[in-house]
């Protein structure tokens, strides 16, 4: 046994985070660690880690008890982590920051910039990877910071890995090369933990899996004896109904019009989005879905081209105006642009219309105090109250944040970019329910998400895009091919022709 | 969890006031309470400004020297025979223009607040210097020492002044729009610009308010010492952002409070006058203010660590 963990616990400010977690990795075995949000599987890899102390329980490495203080402890061991959230120096280059503290220094006590950079080559070249040694960090997309950081854990000599839900951020192919690294690292008897709580990639990648749900781990075993929904089970604690699925309406009027969209790489883009639908927007990473949304909401207003929203047209040069108009973005990166994470949960969802609160210019608190207890209750945020930090709240719950305020806003065209990114399968349900309901009291829906099952289940037509343009249009009810088939780029469409 | 934020600096100062008031029979007496009150205000003035900027995420480094510009001014337009009432527009007006530009550069041009505030320090007090060609305003009438030395129901003037500012500052912070986009922008500015809320418009009106009490705080000033100094306010920068800070302000945005302002700048206040009562050399009572600033923020950050969750 490579690592073993038996009644791991840690509290934080007296919150327990985990009370028993049981855990047990071999060598060369991809071993899934599942949970939904808040179950504490972070928590305990960050104790593996070296990033946190348990307060109690048995953690041995190799057969010998070990605790770390520090993560270079850890590291020391062989133990590497490969972030969820990116923890890169962004300033630095990918050379840098795969020997970011372990710089081979010369005698005279500088860094060898040179050697350095000739060393991460030869460690990305040696996985097949495609990494500029050069480039700094901070200018690359999310699949390469991974990268960096899995260079980082192979140059360290590590014989664990843990994976912090590595694809959450990635693309179809993406993710695929993640699968293969995965792989590769087992075949040369690493060990990897992956914490996930994506079902759909599980079986592709993991041989044996152990579920933590509220702190504690509940299951553990290989993942050939499980069904999907005896795992769902097991996260969620109870039998989840049944898998969503909208029924069809049918559509009102035009409440959003796009006509010769041009703005950057986004070419001639024209489409309609009718009351009571929820249209798809399908795609490849960086193939301009986020960028539309830009567009849309104000964020990058078109070079060329109209928008029409409900029925006037007002092409919004700023948030403020698309605001005004009834457009609402839930954006891919909610702590970033969607929260106020310090504030409380009730300013964070009056934020966008405090004239609905306020008396001569005065706020009423305590109707902003109902509103968000109304708004609260109707998306199921689960909190203490109101009045707690949008910070404190699980992934799934700070979204049910982001869409409350815009609902309370009362928007009526909204665009849903990457809405279940990072959320756990009960909240990702709650999600697709509020989308509907609004779908249902007539506003309109423009979901992009890089889930094509995610799509086929929710959106009642899905566009698809590639390089910047609409490549097509296809019903609800249609087939993942269908969709790879408009947002792959042709066969024949080599690198010769692009050049 | 507000409250807990204000405990620690109130708490602190109790202590301090009970200790003084123990320590030496000079402290608890209705002359020296008043002076402190008088010399206070100046600066808790000031920090009220400071407390909404800070709030913001942002900093004002130019407020002693808009205080000093303002103080001129005002005095200025005494000596050109202008009734006190409008020496005392002249002299707020004059800290507003000077926030606003500060709030412009900081908004249109897309400076950090930090630099745009550094180059106005000097600039305005190199202003102030060329205008007065670096003399004091002297010659002001007996009646314009109301402001800083008058007192009203036995009360110092200065203190119903700042009360007055306190009371509205704290309903601007806690119940109007402009305080609560200030801690949306200090808390997250991107999630507050994709919110709809018009930044630029709100972080100018946040200087241009920091400017106009410190033009406020300038004329108080002028009044005490009954002159119009070039030269007035240096270094009130640093006391202004110390009384945030002690009260709980963050430097990252997002926290403040007018309350804990008034404590941390009355902490302060009560450190310098306990150590001129109690004899001790002035230059230590820098070293023990210093301290108190690093302690005062250190213990607030144990405090948050102590309550974060995973």
């Amino acid at each position: 046994m490579l690592l073993s963990l038996s009644h791991i616990q840690k509290n934080f400010g007296g919150v327990a985070a985990l009370r028993d977690g049981n855990l047990e990795v071999q060598e060369g075995e991809v071993h899934l660690l599942m949970g939904e949000n808040g179950a504490g599987k972070s928590t305990m890899m960050k104790i593996v880690a070296g990033l946190h102390q348990r307060d109690g329980g048995e953690m041995l490495w190799r057969g010998q008890p070990v605790s770390f203080s520090y993560p270079s402890e850890a590291a020391a061991n062989g133990i590497a982590m490969v972030h969820q959230e990116s923890l890169l120096a962004g300033h630095l280059t990918v050379a840098e920051n795969i020997f970011l503290g372990r710089e081979s220094v010369s005698k005279t006590a500088w860094v060898n910039r040179g050697a350095l950079t000739e060393k991460a080559r030869a460690v990305i070249s040696e996985n097949g990877f495609r990494l500029d040694p050069t480039m700094r960090v901070d200018r690359l997309t999310p699949a390469g910071k991974q990268l960096v950081e899995i260079c980082r854990a192979i140059a360290q000599g590590s014989s664990l890995l843990i994976f912090d839900e590595p694809t959450s951020s990635l693309s179809e192919a993406e993710t695929r090369e993640v699968f293969r690294i995965v792989r590769e690292l087992c075949q040369r008897k690493l060990a990897v933990i992956y914490i996930t709580h994506r079902l759909e990639e599980l079986r592709s990648i993991g041989d044996r899996v152990t579920v933590l749900r509220d702190g504690a781990t509940v299951h553990s075993g290989p993942l050939k004896d499980l069904s999907r929904e005896q795992l769902i089970q097991h996260m969620v604690g109870r039998p989840i109904s049944s898998i969503y699925r909208r029924e069809f309406l049918p559509p009102g009027d035009v409440l959003l019009r796009v006509k010769n969209i041009y703005r950057g790489f986004l070419r001639d883009i024209s489409f309609e989005l009718h009351a009571g639908e929820i249209v798809g927007l399908g795609g490849l990473m960086g193939a301009g879905r986020t960028e539309l949304c830009r567009v849309l909401f104000g964020l990058d207003p078109p070079e060329s081209g109209t928008v029409e929203i409900c029925g006037k047209q007002v092409t919004p040069r700023n948030p403020r105006e698309a605001v005004a108009s009834g457009v609402a973005l839930i954006p891919e990166d909610r702590q970033h642009n969607g929260l106020a994470l310090k504030l409380p949960i009730a300013t964070n969802i009056t934020m966008p219309d405090l004239d609905r609160v306020s008396k001569f210019g005065f706020l009423k608190k305590r109707d902003e105090l109902t509103l968000a207890e109304t708004y609260r209750d109707r998306l199921r945020i689960r909190c203490s109250g109101p009045s707690q930090l949008a910070g404190r709240l699980s992934g799934g719950n700070q979204q049910k944040i982001v869409i409350a305020k815009w609902v309370a806003r009362g928007a009526r065209v909204f665009l849903f970019d990457e809405p279940t990114r990072g959320i756990d399968i009960g909240a990702k349900q709650e999600v697709f329910e509020e989308m509907d309901r609004l779908a249902r009291s007539g506003a309109a829906i423009l979901m992009v998400s890089s889930e094509l099952p995610e799509l086929l289940q929710v959106a009642d037509r899905i566009l698809v895009m590639r390089e910047g343009q609409l490549t097509g249009e296809l019903p609800g009810r249609t087939t993942q091919e269908e969709i790879m088939r408009l947002a792959a780029p042709p066969e024949n469409h080599s690198m010769i022709e692009n050049a | 969890m507000r409250r807990l934020q204000q405990f620690l600096p109130f708490a602190t100062l109790i202590i301090l006031f009970i200790a003084l008031t123990i320590a030496t029979p000079h402290f608890l007496t209705v002359i020296n309470l008043s002076s402190v009150a008088r010399q206070t205000a100046v600066i808790n003035i000031m920090a009220l400004g400071m407390t909404l900027v800070i709030v913001t995420g942002g900093i004002d480094l130019s407020v002693g020297s808009i205080l000093g510009i303002s103080g001129l001014f005002g005095c200025m337009s005494i000596q050109a025979g202008q009734p006190i009432p409008i020496a005392l527009c002249v002299g707020i007006g004059s800290g507003l223009l000077c926030g606003l530009l500060n709030g412009l550069m900081i908004t249109r041009l897309n400076i950090n607040p930090f630099i745009v505030t550094l180059g106005t320090l000097e600039a305005y007090r190199g202003l102030a210097l060329v205008v007065s060609k670096g003399l004091p305003v002297h010659g002001l009438p007996d009646a314009f020492s109301y402001l800083g030395d008058g007192n009203l129901l036995g009360i110092p003037f200065s203190l119903w002044i700042l009360a007055a500012c306190a009371i509205v500052m704290h309903l601007v912070l806690e119940n109007t729009k402009l305080g609560r986009y200030s801690f949306a922008i200090g808390s997250n500015v991107s999630a507050a610009y994709y919110a709809g809320v018009p930044i630029k418009f709100h972080l100018t009106a946040v200087y241009a308010i920091a400017g106009m009490l410190t033009g406020l705080a300038g004329m108080i000033e002028a009044s005490r010492l009954m002159t119009g100094q070039p030269t007035a306010g240096q270094g009130y920068e640093l006391q202004a952002i110390a009384a945030v800070v002690i009260g709980g302000g963050s430097l990252t945005g997002g926290e403040g409070s007018v309350v804990g302002t008034l404590i941390g700048a009355f902490i302060i206040g009560l450190l310098s006058n306990g150590s001129d009562l109690l004899g001790i050399n002035p230059y230590w009572q820098q070293v023990v203010i210093g301290g108190v600033i690093i302690a005062a923020v250190g213990l607030d950050e144990l405090r948050k660590r102590r309550f974060a969750t995973a």
